[in-house]
């Protein structure tokens, strides 16, 4: 085979080629995969956690989370940016410094505004509703604190959630009347509500109010949770997932990263730089040497090293009788 | 001042001639189901846009009320799936023959390019479905998201991570694809390492030319 001292072969044959009908053929095979494998196993969709049906399987949970929605305790309600100016989720200067773009109160999004919109259908809530509103902060943490407790042993009986003892305050019926307004599928849209468009595109408050533990619960038995792999996980299982994203799904996995407090922005970054070695990987010395010693392309272009060969044995034959050939291109 | 029409169309000439675009000739070593692979692909996201303008025309939710919305979604979800199979097929095929080689490392980076954008293109996709999956990943993957000083993508979002499926990303990864697509054209594919006593002396990368 005559190459130049360089690091790919100069003689090779062009040969006849009909373009076009590789690409429509390619086209075909996708095309015709695709609408078998899809009339076959059809479309992976989980039902989704929807307020109504947490509300009506699991009261007493559900009255948990409100009340960490009304008290702060909630992730979302110390969240940071770019809801609010807590710090239970800030993980790097670049999420301090985006600001507050998407501006989320917790208790007064997801519990008191659509408690006030309910009041006006419900006026027995006016009463409890100004109660708590009037109430000193202090005294608004003591009754939330006692009724958290209370919960804990909480029990559904006929469309409530009834607890043990007293001084909690308003917050019985007002957590009450949230259940209510949850069991009747008009939470979501007190949540979505935007007063300014007619338009609801915007399902942030509903995702949000119900993040925590209503979402994890579901979560967790289909193998989606950060710890068990789940970003490569589906919600339907046999199907598959996002697999290509298995190497940061990987890099969650480490313990340094696991660990931290920061751990996405830890994982999506040691992601990228993976990445970046992929991307780079014609200017990185050595690494770029790795397929020539790995030696794979020799099967990928087994037939033409085949060819060059038998071709290389017949030249020499017919040169020693009559002279060297001319090589192709 | 050079005359700009001239060099655009100095420029332009190579990548818009039908002799780059339908070649009747290949190297030889270029045959087989090992060069399909970048077609496969290339075929694969031309059937998610198929089955994605169908979805769009019909609303992102339209799979859950009509069952005939719900092959399209099917089909949509396995071109998907197909897209990146063939993808990472072709990817495996491109390193294993060190494809960046004689000047083609821009090529490599391109397609480095266009798997990247590729990955958030099919997730706001998946965070418009409307189901389970795009409820979890929505609220799960804000973190990152936001961790990474990119709060104002708001993946709970609907409208805006539509329009981000439908018309933002997919138009990047086109343009992205499409770049790939040419530069793959007028360079051709790496032809194969040499051999034997032909290997003694390789020049570093980007040295080599045919």
């Amino acid at each position: 085979m005559a190459v130049g001292r360089t690091d790919m072969v100069h003689d090779y044959r062009m040969v006849p080629e009909d373009f076009v009908k590789h690409l429509l053929g390619t086209l075909v095979i996708v095309v015709a995969l695709v609408l078998l494998v899809s009339a076959l196993f059809s479309v992976p969709e989980a039902p989704p956690l929807t307020i109504r049906g947490y509300a009506r399987t699991q009261p007493v949970a559900f009255e948990q989370m409100a009340l960490r929605a009304l008290d702060g305790q909630g992730r979302i309600a110390d969240y940071g940016p770019p809801y609010n100016h807590g710090t239970g989720s800030l993980q790097s200067p670049m999420q301090a410094a985006v600001g507050i773009l998407h501006p989320i109160n917790a208790a007064t999004d997801f519990i008191l505004k659509p408690l006030t919109m309910a009041a006006v259908i419900n006026p027995a809530l006016i009463k409890p509703l100004a109660t708590f509103r009037h109430a000193s902060a202090a005294q608004q943490a003591k009754w939330e604190t006692a009724y958290s407790t209370a919960l804990a042993k909480g029990v559904y009986r006929h469309g409530r959630v009834v607890v043990a003892g007293t001084g909690y305050g308003p917050l019985p019926s007002l957590m009450n009347a949230t259940l209510a307004l949850g069991r009747s599928g008009l939470m979501s849209g007190a949540l979505t509500r935007n007063g300014a468009v007619v338009t609801r595109f915007n399902n942030q408050n509903y995702l949000l109010f119900l993040q925590g533990d209503p979402l994890h619960d579901k979560a967790a038995p289909l193998q989606l949770l950060g710890e068990q792999w789940g970003i490569i996980h589906p919600a339907v299982p046999g199907y598959p997932g996002a697999w290509w994203m298995t190497i940061p799904t990987w890099i969650y996995q480490w313990p340094f990263v696991a660990q931290s407090p920061a751990a996405d922005a830890m994982a999506l970054s040691l992601g990228f730089g993976v990445w970046l070695i992929l991307a780079l990987t014609p200017w990185i010395p050595g690494w770029n040497r790795v397929p020539r010693y790995l030696g794979l392309y020799r099967l990928i272009w087994k037939n033409y090293y085949q060819d060059q060969a038998s071709e290389e044995g017949s030249s020499q034959t017919a040169g020693n009788k009559v002279g060297p050939m001319v090589g192709s291109q | 001042m050079a005359n700009w029409t001239q060099t655009s169309k100095e420029l332009l000439g190579p990548v818009m001639s039908v002799e780059t675009w339908l070649p009747t000739e290949m190297p030889e070593y270029a045959q087989g189901f090992m060069y399909m692979l970048g077609s496969l692909t290339a075929s694969s996201f031309v059937a998610c846009v198929g089955s994605g303008i169908v979805l769009a025309m019909n609303g992102a939710a339209s799979w859950s009320y009509n069952d005939a919305m719900r092959f399209v979604a099917a089909t949509h979800f396995w071109s998907v799936q197909a897209f990146f199979f063939f993808m990472m097929l072709h990817l495996w095929r491109v390193f294993f023959t060190g494809a960046w080689r004689g000047g083609r490392g821009m090529t490599w980076v391109l397609g480095a390019i266009a798997f990247l954008v590729a990955v958030p293109t099919a997730f706001t996709g998946f965070l418009i479905n409307g189901d389970l999956y795009s409820q979890w990943n929505a609220v799960q993957a804000k973190d990152g998201i936001n961790a990474l000083g990119l709060g104002w993508v708001n993946l709970s979002n609907a409208g805006q991570m539509f329009g981000m499926h439908v018309v933002v990303m997919p138009l990047i990864l086109t343009v992205i694809i499409g770049a790939h697509i040419t530069l793959v054209r007028l360079k051709s594919v790496v032809p194969p390492y040499p051999t034997g006593r032909d290997a003694a002396e390789p020049t570093p990368v980007g040295k080599g030319g045919r």
